[in-house]
């Protein structure tokens, strides 16, 4: 690779149109910034606010609903016309409702019509009444005593499970400082608000186990309810928010994950012009010079992708400057963690370019990786505040930089390293099939991805290279299986783990083996086969325990997490610990034996030989790891 | 100096070109003829190092022709021109230069020299702008902007009209005459002709005949002799109030002028035809390079 052929490149990409820079690149800035603009000020200014103004309200100045119709922006405070009322009815179509202040008591009327009330004058009472309710909140938290305001208090926190961490439950707390201990840590036998699982074992307590004095919350708060935030409410979700407790809601960083959808949105718009610039070099035939010229096909690839890079990385900024600018926390590490994002958008756009034999496959190709690499992105970042989980994805951190919250170097290692790895691969694979043979060849795209895994491939030990390549791979898919199936029961989602993972890993290892044997990297023999059999085998397995090490850092105590990559950590037994971490060994190289010995006989054979193999490997996981795990 | 050794290029289970031996000396002008999926264009694409031989070996002055060194005095112009055709002409030429390591100075100067000696002034104008054989005088002026000593075209006047093919060919010549070697393909045969000291005839992947043209004329073609006499004579076929008889040898000039004498008549005029190129290439095509089973070309020269 040389720097300044890359740089060149590069400069070129960027600047290549008459008017200097390339049109397609403005139009995506261009898009992107004025998208990010309108959607950040909206969201950070409280959303679009549909319903403001809605409903009319007749209500005197000096009645006492007319601060609570005064102050929630669904309601018109429209001044009171004594002969807008009739006959106990509203004659004025100015009002939905009336509000007329008695001695006895204020009576409210509703627009009728047909001598009912309207829908609207139903719904715009519904809405005053909870406006009351939540203006009667607010006044009550103005009151100095807290105990006079709320006689009881409730401070709930959320922490991980499996801790042993207490919820403070207090009683007449008060100024906090007055209350008793009587909690104690929980004894393990299911009396604390854990779950039970299928198999009838305890699962370890989602925090309930313990009593303390109320005052005495963890926060330090006087006595508020200690309910997490409501997005719609929080402008970053890091001020508590009280309520009744019907308000009470799981953690849920909806305006986060808005904002945080702000950082991943304009990656679609910059794929599909690094796409379209990838395969125009392909369709026109115009690479060829390219790569006639002496210049590394590195430096070729990389000097193309090198201003997506810099426009994904300059948009990011801006995004938090926006940010910044109107009050948000978002700051460094929201960049830091959008950039391996945009690496793996781009890597996999690239890779999806060289495969596409036309627009409309890229078309198709980019709508795949759009959909796939935002569920990527954002399912797992939905539970950012209650499970570790949440550190699959990248944009995890961007909700933690929004929330202001703390993120250890593990964390980041944990939701930066695997895309990252995943994207410097994907460019691997694409610097093999970029060159003349395959960049001008029409073929189907799944004869493309055999092309590039057999780019890799020269003699039987080097499938053991190309399958350990694929393991990066592996685990993000495998990471995405945990992160969808670990909320259901886990009766459903073990299972369901199982049968992925096979899949999974058997196609990670037979798609090498067959691709090499496709393009006669080598032998048919019996004796060859096996070995090749044998080298994806272990290499697949010593690339895998290499997950190991990353669960212990991303994902402890999560038993969907401990099926899917099976090392046994759910197990206190270091037998069991042992046997699960050398068992899959023998598997995984019985079953690449399986795979090579259909493909090195044809297609057809092959897809019998990896249905085997995904059958033998199912079998093994229900029988050891779902005994042992 | 270009030595093919053996080569063998195998696309899947394709092969298209196979046991191809050649070699170019240096200022040497070499074309390469054969019919559509003679293996042509994948020979020079292997000299232009953009695909690897599958066997053998395609070296240019002691390199492997996919060396950068290699690529770095070699200008290669495909058959197709693809430009990027949202850019000038001059910023495209420029932007290669660069690839190529020639300073900008220079690179300019080699540019202006090659757009004048193309006769081409719209080096501001977008590519995309221009006409057909504007973007080939722009891909020919790319194909010098690193003043390579070796130049390998694939057809360079392939789909122009006839005054912009004549002059891309004698440009072609210009550049042989500067002391560059060329090898260059051509579905015109005559082109090849003009511009050739030797060529080599493909056919099915397989070079079948190559030479100087004057070597292959004498040992592919046969120079025909077209007897006209007043009278008929056996074989003879009436013409315009004549009669001709084609013959190829002197002696069977002599037989006709002795056979039309005793039919009372005289031979009326002889005409020499030599064997064209073009002749020379469908018979070795035809007979993969089986001297008896050709013949030569009637057309009159």
């Amino acid at each position: 690779m040389r720097p300044r052929k890359l740089l060149r490149i590069a400069r070129w990409e960027a600047t290549k149109g008459v008017g200097g820079f390339d049109r397609g690149a403005v139009a995506v800035i261009v898009a992107a910034a004025t998208f990010v603009l309108a959607v950040g000020f909206v969201g950070i200014t409280g959303g679009v606010a549909l319903e403001d103004g809605i409903y009319r309200v007749g209500v005197a100045e000096d009645s006492g609903y007319h601060d609570p119709v005064a102050e929630d922006p669904a309601f018109v405070a429209v001044d009171p016309d004594p002969d807008a009322i009739e006959g106990g009815r509203i004659v004025d179509d100015r009002y939905d409702l009336y509000i007329e202040d008695r001695p006895s008591g204020a009576r409210i009327y509703l627009a009728e019509s047909g001598g009912e009330p309207t829908g609207k004058s139903r719904a715009a009472l519904a809405a005053l009444r909870q406006s009351i309710d939540r203006y009667n909140d607010r006044r009550m938290f103005e009151e100095p005593n807290g105990t006079a305001a709320f006689p009881v208090v409730v401070t709930i926190r959320y922490v991980e499970r499996g801790g042993t961490e207490t919820v403070a439950i207090g009683e007449a707390g008060g100024d906090g400082e007055n209350g008793t201990e009587t909690g104690s840590e929980r004894d393990g036998n299911g009396t604390g608000s854990g779950g039970s699982d299928a198999e009838g074992r305890q699962e370890p307590s989602d925090g309930a186990g313990g009593t303390s004095s109320g005052g005495d919350s963890a926060d330090g708060t006087d006595g508020r309810i200690g309910a997490p935030s409501l997005g719609a409410f929080d402008l970053f979700g890091t001020d508590e928010t009280a309520g009744t407790p019907s308000d009470i809601q799981p953690p849920f960083p909806f305006q986060s994950l808005v904002l945080a959808f702000l950082f991943v949105l304009p990656l679609n718009f910059l794929i599909q012009a690094y796409g379209s610039s990838m395969l125009s070099e392909r369709l026109d035939r115009r690479g060829e010079l390219l790569l006639v010229a002496p210049v590394d096909r590195s430096d070729i690839v990389l000097g193309k992708t090198l201003p997506y890079v810099l426009v994904s990385v300059a948009i990011t900024v801006v995004i938090v400057g926006v940010l910044w600018a109107l009050g948000g926390e978002a700051g460094a590490l929201s960049v830091l963690a959008v950039v391996p994002l945009s690496l793996l958008f781009l890597a996999t756009t690239f890779l999806g370019a060289m495969f596409a034999r036309s627009f409309k496959e890229l078309t198709f190709v980019t709508v795949t990786i759009t959909t796939v690499l935002t569920s990527y992105a954002f399912v797992p970042a939905i539970f950012a505040e209650t499970s570790p989980v949440a550190f699959v994805s990248p944009l995890t951190l961007v909700i933690k930089d929004l929330t202001a919250a703390s993120v250890t170097p593990g964390q980041f290692a944990f939701a930066t390293g695997p895309p990252t790895l995943v994207a410097a691969i994907c460019f691997l694979f694409g610097f093999g099939v970029y060159r003349e043979e395959d960049l001008f060849t029409q073929r189907a795209i799944p004869h493309k991805v055999l092309d590039a895994l057999a780019s890799r491939i020269h003699r039987p030990r080097s499938v053991a290279c190309v399958v350990v390549l694929l393991v990066p791979f592996v685990f993000v898919a495998e990471l995405l299986v945990v992160v969808v199936l670990f909320a259901l029961p886990v009766a459903v989602s073990i299972p369901l783990v199982f049968v992925s993972i096979a899949v999974i890993e058997e196609l990670a290892k037979g798609l090498p083996i067959y691709a090499g044997f496709v393009h006669a990297r080598y032998g048919r023999s019996l004796p060859v086969t096996l070995a090749v059999g044998a080298a994806a085998g272990v290499g697949f397995f010593l690339a895998e325990k290499v997950t190991l090490a990353v669960q212990l850092v991303g994902l402890p105590g999560s038993r969907v997490a401990d099926a899917a990559f099976q090392t046994g950590l759910g197990s206190a037994d270091p037998t069991v610990v042992a046997l699960l971490a050398f068992a899959p060994l023998g598997l995984h190289v019985l079953t690449s034996t399986l795979s090579a010995l259909g493909a090195s006989r044809g297609r057809s054979t092959f897809v019998v030989g990896l249905v085997s193999a995904v059958l033998v490997h199912l079998a093994y996981n229900v029988a050891v790891v779902s005994r042992l795990v | 100096m270009i030595d093919v050794r053996n080569l063998r290029k195998e696309y899947g289970g394709f092969v298209a070109v196979e046991d191809s031996t050649f070699s170019v000396a240096d200022g040497e002008v070499f074309g390469i003829i054969g019919p559509n999926g003679a293996g042509k264009t994948t020979t020079l694409k292997t000299l232009a190092g953009l695909l690897e031989p599958t066997a053998g070996s395609v070296e240019i002055d002691g390199r492997a022709a996919d060396s950068r060194e290699t690529r770095r005095l070699l200008g290669f112009l495909p058959e197709e021109s693809p430009l990027y055709e949202e850019m000038t002409a001059l910023s495209y030429l420029r932007f290669f230069a660069d690839l190529y390591d020639v300073p900008r100075d220079v690179a300019d100067e080699r540019i202006a020299d090659a757009l004048e000696q193309l006769e081409l002034d719209h080096r501001d104008r977008a590519i995309g702008d221009m006409s057909k054989g504007m973007k080939r005088k722009v891909a020919i002026a790319r194909s010098l902007v690193n003043d390579p000593d070796v130049l390998v075209y694939d057809e360079p006047a392939s789909g122009l009209d006839p005054l912009t093919t004549n002059y891309v060919i004698e440009f072609t010549k210009e550049l042989a005459a500067e002391g560059r070697t060329v090898v260059f393909s051509a579905h015109n045969l005559y082109h090849v002709e003009e511009v050739c000291d030797r060529v080599a005839i493909m056919n099915e992947g397989r070079i079948v005949a190559q030479g100087p043209l004057e070597e292959l004329r004498d040992q592919y073609g046969r120079t025909e002799y077209h007897v006209f006499t007043t009278v008929e004579v056996p074989g003879a076929v009436a013409e315009d109030g004549r009669y001709r008889q084609i013959v190829e040898t002197m002696d069977g000039v002599e037989r006709v002028r002795e056979a039309a004498r005793e039919n009372g008549g005289k031979l009326d005029d002889l005409r020499t035809v030599e064997p064209t190129l073009e002749g020379l290439f469908l018979d070795i095509a035809e007979s993969g390079g089986r001297d008896e089973e050709r013949s030569a070309d009637p057309t009159e020269v």
